[in-house]
């Protein structure tokens, strides 16, 4: 941990605790030392807030000022009332300070780390973490960004960066309590005092000995941290775990692929073991339905990737959302979207809580490029619409049973569109959306008042090799993907609005650069940012580009609002790592001058 | 005679106290493996293999001789992802007989780092000596790699763990 403090005697107490006290003795305050001491900035401390509690998280909406969750709310919707900034004023909308970040060393098969994460704000304090699981608190009154800690976490760099498939990565914090709780991508669940920096407690939650990191936020509920994990690429078998913020002990593990004898085992046929290599990972940060009690998250897809061969069944709960049971982890309900996959086709994606039409929706973006609106009390299909301009996998998505229209329930392997497939007897096929998917991990967001859903969108195709996987392919920490993609197709992007309750795209506005930053949604106004550095705002009824600014980095993270001191401020963190620069590049060839870097921007009027 | 002698010996007494009280050179090439980046695609074995980027070739099953490889370091491999390391590669130098201008969609992309040809020569005997022609990589292969203490080697212990027979108590 390092400590930045205008207060003396914070400097001494993080000093003197990493040298030799115990944490019973930090209580205490030590005398000022002014010898020690940097010069004083006159300002008033930082307000010590209250503490964090289920209460507080299912009123976040509430604290209009406030960014208290990773998606903003329980429902994932990422909509801040907030108005200052609007279609008349945004116009003014210029940077307010920014502040260089860290975290952009390599490790394993990276060469950089990047910025992914939403940053969080409670009462004008933000904390905001980079690839590397580093947190740093910032003051965010008096017009300018102040750091007054970070917590490193010494994340073992070679460990965890030779199994991330997909960059080096943290998507941010959670609060709870007095505590800032979060992870690192070597798999740890760290617990930091808000105040002092100083971590309290830290538990080993995904091991990358068998290919598991983490870089999703934890989503808190009911006291426990709900943590995902990555790793489908190098043969693992998902999970969704539930750890007990008081006692540090693990409440629920639930398994995203089924053990012998739990139901859809059968959903496994052949030879090969599911619990060995099924993949179904979990790194994007779920919801939470407070009137079911259910835990709603996505699963991602079947391992190997490509080689459906492999593993003849539907293989669930790959390619599905999931319902938990938020006390015990059982799972309630689940939706499959690509039965059999042989795509990388994620159902990673946030689901959205809405109520439209009478209806109680969970609506999620998937990647093989159709939006899913499903009853979320009982996972019953509503309707899907596909999101982006190209789909050549399969014709659709059948409107009474909700599969693909090609889905044959009496195949164990499924080819959908077979000259769009890659499979034994084709061994290299283009596709689309490509493997990047229609949508990745950027965040929706929703306008509760106009009914839209506003989609990040990949407008992709790519070109997958075919490559058949047997059990000796299977090592620790070794790709298991069954074939991977090459670009030889340029890509593209969109923000696609839905309109809740009719299910139909209301609007679209194309990019030139994939949609990698995420949305955020308010009043008038959504805003986003793409992967060449411009982070703009659109009206949120049209569309229509109502103000842009170029930041010089690359933008691969969502946007946020808060207030402090009255005012309204966005926030979004510049660094462009992940899985594009290394994976993807040669469908955006002007993307290879985009620089490393990590840096956070705010913008005021 | 003595006076010739002398220093010789001197000097060989010297390096070997030297060498004793020294850890072991690291090898140079490894140094180049790790500073050119080449883990990013081979991994830290060499063993390359598919994945999320294509499909980098193994160096422990290449065919390649050392004077070949120090070329595919120069030069890259045109039409795929390996990279060219060599100052000038295809501008003021040719790389199989062919300018910039020759490639067209063939050409090679630029490495995160030039080497020199001390560099590609000491990177080449490493791959040669080191990796080509070995097996699966060992726990011995993993600490020459990233030394005895990274948990990035934690598995090859749990597998020498595993698969060694627990010592026999003899009565």
């Amino acid at each position: 941990m390092t400590r930045f403090s205008t207060r003396p005697w914070r400097a001494l107490a993080a000093g003197t605790a990493l040298a030799l006290v115990t944490a019973a003795a930090q209580a205490q305050t030590p005398a000022p030392t002014p010898a020690q001491a940097p010069a004083p900035i006159p300002t008033a401390p930082p307000p010590a807030g209250q503490p964090v509690d289920q209460n507080r998280l299912l009123k976040a909406d509430k604290e209009e000022g406030n960014w208290l969750l990773h998606h903003k709310n329980f429902g994932a919707h990422r909509y801040s009332p907030l108005a200052q900034i609007n279609r008349d004023t945004v116009k003014n909308l210029k940077v307010a300070w920014t502040l260089h970040l860290g975290g952009i060393e390599g490790g394993g098969i990276w060469t950089h780390g990047g910025l992914e994460g939403t940053p969080i704000v409670e009462d004008g304090m933000m904390y905001v973490t980079d690839g590397w699981g580093s947190v740093y608190k910032v003051d965010t009154r008096n017009g300018a960004g102040r750091l007054l800690w970070k917590m490193d976490p010494k994340t073992d760099r070679e460990w965890a960066g030779a199994v991330a498939c997909c960059g080096v990565n943290n998507r941010g914090v959670a609060l709870w309590g007095s505590q800032v709780i979060s992870h690192t991508l070597d798999g740890r669940l760290i617990a930091t005092d808000k105040e002092t920096g100083q971590v309290a407690w830290q538990r080993q939650v995904a091991d990358p000995d068998k290919g598991e990191t983490i870089t999703g936020a934890p989503l808190v509920v009911h006291n426990m941290a709900i943590s995902g994990v990555g790793g489908a690429e190098y043969g693992i078998r998902g999970w969704i775990a539930a750890t007990d913020l008081t006692s540090q002990k693990e409440v629920w593990r639930t398994h995203t692929i089924p053990g012998k004898g739990e139901p859809g085992i059968e959903t496994w046929k052949g030879p090969n073991n599911a619990e060995v290599s099924g993949g179904g990972s979990t790194w994007v940060t779920g919801s939470y339905d407070p009137e079911t009690d259910l835990i709603i998250w996505g699963v991602g897809n079947p391992g190997p990737d490509w080689d459906n061969t492999y593993r003849p069944g539907d293989n669930l709960y790959t390619d599905s959302t999931v319902a938990l049971d938020a006390k015990t982890g059982a799972i309630k309900w689940h939706f499959q979207h690509t039965p059999n996959d042989p795509y990388d086709y994620d159902s990673v994606s946030e689901n959205l809580l809405v109520d439209a039409g009478g209806k109680k929706m969970a609506l999620e973006a998937d990647r093989n490029g159709f939006a899913y609106a499903v009853d979320r009390t009982n996972g019953q299909f509503l309707w899907a619409t596909p999101f982006v301009k190209k789909v050549t996998w399969t014709r659709g998505i059948n409107p009474d049973t909700g599969k693909p229209f090609e889905y044959d329930p009496t195949k164990d392997v499924q080819r959908y569109n077979a000259s769009a497939t890659p499979h034994p007897e084709n061994k290299v096929a283009d596709v689309c959306p490509g493997n990047m998917g229609g949508k990745n991990w950027p965040p929706t967001a929703y306008h509760p008042g106009t009914g839209l859903w506003y989609i990040p969108v990949i407008e992709s195709c790519n070109r997958i090799t075919h490559e058949t996987m047997t059990t000796a392919s299977l090592k620790p920490r070794e790709f298991f993907t069954g074939g991977g993609p090459t670009q030889p197709f340029r890509i593209t992007g969109s923000v696609t609005a839905i309109d809740v309750a009719t299910g139909k795209v209301a609007a679209k506005l194309e990019t030139p650069f994939p949609l990698l930053g995420g949305m955020l949604a308010t009043p008038d106004l959504v805003f986003t940012g793409e992967p060449d550095g411009r982070v703009m705002a659109l009206d949120a009824k049209t569309l229509a580009k109502m103000w842009e600014f170029s930041t010089g980095g690359g933008v691969n993270a969502p946007p946020m609002t808060f207030t402090v001191d009255g005012k309204q401020y966005l926030a979004i963190l510049v660094g462009l790592g992940g899985a594009w620069d290394k994976w993807f590049i040669d469908s955006t060839p002007e993307l290879k001058s985009i620089q490393t870097g990590s840096m956070l921007y705010v913008f005021a009027l | 005679m003595l006076k010739i002698l002398m220093p010789a010996v001197a000097a060989g007494l010297i390096s070997a106290v030297a060498a004793a009280q020294q850890p072991p050179r690291p090898d140079p090439g490894l140094a180049v493996y790790k500073k050119a980046n080449c883990a990013g695609c081979h991994k830290w074995h060499g063993g390359g293999g598919g994945g999320y980027g294509g499909d980098a070739l193994s160096l422990r099953h290449t065919q390649l001789t050392r004077e070949q490889i120090v070329e595919t370091v120069n030069c890259g491999r045109p039409g795929t992802g390996m990279p060219f390391h060599l100052r000038g590669a295809y501008d003021t130098t040719r790389c199989y007989d062919s300018l910039r201008a020759d490639m067209g969609p063939q050409m090679p992309p630029e490495g995160t780092s030039f080497l020199r040809q001390s560099e590609a020569e000491a990177v080449a005997t490493y791959v040669a000596d080191a990796l080509k022609g070995r097996g699966e990589p060992t726990l011995a292969d993993c600490t020459a790699f990233f030394g005895d203490t990274s948990r990035a080697c934690d598995l090859y212990r749990k597998e020498t763990r595993d698969g060694t027979p627990a010592p026999q108590t003899t009565h």
